[in-house]
Formats: C-alpha cells, sequence, structure tokens
C-alpha cells in the first residue's frame, strides 16, 4: 500500500484532519506523513485497528530538532529617492521559530509490512512544546517518548509517567538540541585542534590563564 | 638485615623478614575487590575472575557484596554522570586501605563517550585511582597485571614517616566529596583535592611537541 | 592435679582459644598502634548499593512471610515422614496405613483452615 493510499484513507476515515506527505530524495526513499497534533491520537488509533493496515508496532520513535534559521529574501519595494520615486531592491530578513519534530516507525506484525513513518511538529522550541502522546495507541513509545521529553523537551501530553529517563530529575537542560551548551569540561588533550582547541581556549581564558 | 644474608639464610631454610615486609605481604596478597561493575569491562572482570585467568592465584579472587568487605575497588565501565554519585559513595564505604583500579577508557576519562553530555570523563575526577589500565575493553590479562602493578605498589609501601600510604595517617582523608546533582552538571564537576584538569600548552598546538605547560 | 585426665583437653582448649582470640587481638594492637579510625558520615551509613541511605536498617516485614513460611515447613515436615512410610509401604499393614491417612487428613484440614482464613492470597 503506498503512502498515497494511506494517506487518502486516513482522510476519508479521520475527518478534519490534515496530512502531508514528506518526500525523501535519498535512495532508500522513506517518504513519511506528517499529522497533525490535534488529530493524532485519531489517525494513530485508526493505523492501528482499521484492517488492510493494522500498523500493531511501533519499532521506533525520534526527535529531531529543527534549529530557527535565518531567511534574508530580496524584496522590490518603492521608495523615494531623491524626490523620485522608485524601485529598490533591499534585503529583508526574517527569523523563523524552528521547531521540535517527533517521529514514529510503524510496522504491521499481522500483515507483514511496514515501515509507515509519522511526522508530528511542535509549534515552536520554546514554549509551545506540547504534542499528544501516542503511548496509548501503542505501549512500546512509552519509554521513547520520555527518552525525547529528555533529550529535546517535547511534552508529551497524555502520556502517563512523563519524566526524565536518562538524566537526573533536577537537570534542566535539553542535551540532544543543537543549542545546548555543555558545561565546562575541559577537554585536556596534548594535541588540540579545531573544537577541542577552541574549548580549551575558552577554559583558559574562564581559568584565567592566558 | 643485609640482602645477601637474607637469601644465604633463605637457601638453609631460614626466612627473616622485617614486620614492613610480612604486613605488606600479608595485605598485598589479599586484596578482594568490590562486586561491582558498570559496562563492558565488568565482562573481562568476570572472565580474568574465572578458571581459565584465575585472578585467584593472587589473592583476589574473594569478589565481596559489600563495600564494608572490600580492599579494592575496579571501576570496571563506563561511569555515566547519573552513577558517579553512587561510585564515590560506595568507595567512601569502604574500609582503609583500599585501592582503586580505573578500568579501560571510559573510566580513566570517558573514552569514545568523552563529548558526551552524561558521561563523566574519567573516575579519577572524584576519587584517587591508584592503577590505570588502558583498552576497550582491556583484557583479562590486562587487569591481572594491573593487579600485580598494585601489589608491587602495596609491597614498597613503608610503614613509617611520611611517605606511609593514606590509611596510616591520621589526618589523610578517608572519604571524598559525593557529587550531588546539579542543573547542568554535577556540583562539583571535580574534586580539586584529588584532580585538576592539566592545562594544555596552546601556543604549541598542532605541533609534536605540545604538551602539558 | 597433674594426673587428671582432663589435664590435656583444659591445654588443648587453652591453645585453641587462644589461636581464635590471638590473631584478633594482634590486630586490635596493630591498628591501635599504626592504623587510625576513621570514621565519617557516609562510610558509616547504611549500605544501600552507593545510593544514599534513607531509614533503618531495620524494618518490618508482611506478616505474610511468616505465615507462608509456616505452612511450608508443615508440609516438609510431612514430607519427611511420608518418606519412610513410602520406603517400607508393601511391609505395612492396614492400620499403619489408616494411621498414615489421619496423619495426611489431619494436616490437609490446617491447609483448607488456612485456605478458608485467606492466607493464600497474597495481598
Amino acid at each position: 500500500m503506498t503512502l498515497e493510499t494511506i494517506e487518502s484513507e486516513i482522510e476519508a476515515n479521520v475527518p478534519g484532519c490534515v496530512l502531508e506527505i514528506v518526500s525523501n530524495p535519498s535512495p532508500s526513499g522513506q517518504h513519511s506523513l506528517r499529522i497533525d497534533p490535534a488529530h493524532a491520537v485519531a489517525i494513530a488509533t485508526f493505523l492501528r485497528d482499521a484492517e488492510p493496515l493494522r500498523l500493531d508496532y511501533c519499532s521506533n520513535v525520534t526527535g529531531v530538532d529543527w534549529p530557527g534559521k535565518e531567511i534574508s529574501e530580496k524584496v522590490k519595494i518603492k521608495k523615494l529617492v531623491d524626490g523620485v520615486e522608485q524601485e529598490v531592491e533591499e534585503v529583508r530578513k526574517t527569523q523563523t521559530l524552528g521547531h521540535l519534530e517527533v517521529v514514529y516507525h510503524l510496522y504491521s506484525m499481522e500483515k507483514k509490512h511496514g515501515p509507515v513513518i509519522l511526522r508530528m511538529s511542535t509549534e515552536d522550541r520554546a514554549d509551545r512544546v506540547h504534542l499528544p502522546s501516542l503511548t496509548p495507541v501503542w505501549r512500546s513509545a512509552e519509554f521513547q517518548e520520555r527518552e525525547i521529553f529528555d533529550l529535546y523537551g517535547v511534552i508529551f501530553d497524555g502520556h502517563p509517567d512523563l519524566r526524565r529517563i536518562l538524566m537526573w530529575d533536577g537537570f534542566q537542560d535539553h542535551p540532544m538540541r543543537r543549542d545546548y551548551v555543555e558545561p565546562d569540561d575541559f577537554e585536556y588533550e596534548p594535541t588540540p585542534h579545531d573544537e577541542v582547541l577552541e574549548r580549551a581556549r575558552q577554559h583558559r581564558t574562564i581559568m584565567g590563564v592566558q | 638485615m643485609d640482602e645477601n644474608l637474607k637469601s644465604e639464610l633463605r637457601k638453609q631454610g631460614i626466612v627473616a623478614t622485617t614486620l614492613q615486609e610480612l604486613y605488606n605481604w600479608g595485605r598485598k596478597n589479599s586484596l578482594w575487590p568490590l562486586n561491582f561493575g558498570l559496562a563492558c569491562c565488568a565482562i573481562e572482570m568476570i572472565a580474568a575472575s574465572m578458571a581459565r585467568y584465575d585472578m585467584a592465584r593472587f589473592g583476589a579472587e574473594v569478589f565481596r557484596p559489600s563495600p564494608r568487605q572490600a580492599d579494592l575497588m575496579i571501576v570496571a565501565g563506563t561511569v555515566t554522570k547519573k552513577m558517579a554519585p553512587q561510585v564515590v559513595r560506595l568507595y567512601n564505604q569502604m574500609a582503609e586501605p583500599k585501592y582503586v583500579i580505573s578500568m579501560g577508557a571510559c573510566a580513566i576519562s570517558g573514552g569514545p563517550f568523552k563529548q558526551g553530555y552524561n558521561v563523566l570523563k574519567g573516575i579519577d575526577r572524584y576519587i584517587p585511582v591508584d592503577v590505570y589500565i588502558p583498552g576497550c575493553p582491556p583484557r583479562p590479562e590486562a587487569l591481572i597485571d594491573a593487579l600485580m602493578t598494585l601489589q608491587k605498589m602495596i609491597d614498597r609501601q613503608p610503614l613509617t614517616g611520611p611517605d606511609r600510604p593514606r590509611h596510616l595517617q591520621a589526618d589523610a582523608p578517608s572519604e571524598f566529596i559525593v557529587p550531588e546533582f546539579g542543573a547542568h552538571d554535577l556540583d562539583p564537576s571535580q574534586n580539586p583535592e584529588v584532580w585538576q584538569a592539566p592545562l594544555v600548552n596552546i601556543s604549541l598546538a598542532g605541533t609534536d611537541d605540545a604538551g602539558n605547560d | 592435679m597433674t594426673n587428671s585426665p582432663y589435664l590435656p583437653v583444659i591445654v588443648l582448649l587453652l591453645a585453641a582459644v587462644a589461636f581464635a582470640v590471638g590473631p584478633l587481638a594482634l590486630a586490635w594492637v596493630w591498628a591501635w598502634k599504626f592504623s587510625p579510625r576513621k570514621p565519617g558520615p557516609s562510610k558509616n551509613a547504611i549500605y544501600e548499593c552507593g545510593l544514599e541511605s534513607k531509614g533503618d536498617a531495620w524494618v518490618q516485614f508482611h506478616p505474610g512471610y511468616y505465615l507462608y513460611a509456616i505452612i511450608f515447613l508443615v508440609f516438609d515436615v510431612e514430607a519427611v515422614f511420608l518418606l519412610p512410610f513410602a520406603v517400607a509401604f508393601t511391609g505395612l499393614t492396614l492400620g499403619a496405613g489408616i494411621a498414615m491417612l489421619v496423619f495426611l487428613l489431619l494436616l490437609v484440614e490446617g491447609l483448607v483452615w488456612a485456605w478458608q482464613k485467606n492466607v493464600l492470597i497474597w495481598s
């Protein structure tokens, strides 16, 4: 069953859902389906229970961090230059918010097909990081969603036991985010280079050594 | 006593020794390790204690499940930051004299996980380590070599004088700071009494003779 | 006194006590002379596999353990009695068989009683 037919099946059975096929240009060609968080549980339940699919096994849940980036675009605007109206090109820079993404890999043990890949995105990376938990649908997602909560900071609503799983409870950072700043664990190597050399320099300034 | 005379007497069936030698001989041949493992190095440690490599030949076969009865802590494997306080506390709970073998790349420096966010970059940041064994994981022969190195170290320790081992000095510490879980890292991130980061000479970075300054 | 037959026994007894106490006393003298005591809060804490110790080492156990242990013991002892009975079974009279049956029934009655009292349900 192709992803297009799965998409139309879901659209026919879960009213109001917003779906988008994210194509993967690499040789593996594992295209995925972006689902909207509001209908995620209904879609997941449909995928698990509906007869042609029966995706009863969630093998893997992963997080992806998409940091915000600066997009610069050239805009033509009309401006008064020396009293004459002229068309001037201006570079306008906008900062995107970025988002966190969660990827589910689904298989069917019964029908022996798969994977079907689902994606869900949060609105931004700061405080609107809530996503519905799919643990009530697939129990195997429990620990992996906890891991994503721990390492990326996605808050899964409806998760039965959302605690940190790898780091301790008082830990405040999310180490797998791209803007994570490691503590000053000085990397002492006799021949530092590249990033390690840069960190060694920073450490020396912190320690007050020239 | 003269060494020649001693060996001459020994040939005649008379063993002459000093109290210090007798004491160290007893201690070095009854090093009981603490029975715990942290990662894959522990499998090699188990192999070293079993029949093929047979650590029992060196008096170290009795792996004790309680730190109260153990003399030797073999830190066998990756010490994660979440595990580090427990390891330090176990070391604190061991009775003196106590020794530490840091087994494998991870326990020495973090090893392949050195750049990771959750791995302690060497257990020597918190407790004094006597013998380091490199390897990932080290073979059982390497562990036996470390044990023999430790035995030689114990054999050289004087009973009196300023060089006497830590357990014979009244003011030397027996407990070390147990790190606590902080908001971003372990607190403190190292015990400055035990370990300080060697500073790398950056001006020489990239050349072969860049070393510690 | 010198001819007392108990003399060697007393001598051996003293030697045995000295053998046991001597090394301990030596170790104590050695520790007193050389090794200073170094107690500490972490060292004296209750051993909990390295975790921070909470509470006391003296803890109460669920009474269900004792009831289980007693019922187990009853049937363990029953097996001990049954074994010689089973070995000599062919040479025994009808009376012995009935006596054994009564013994078994008494024990089964105890089991039924425990069952009625919900002892077998772990809660």
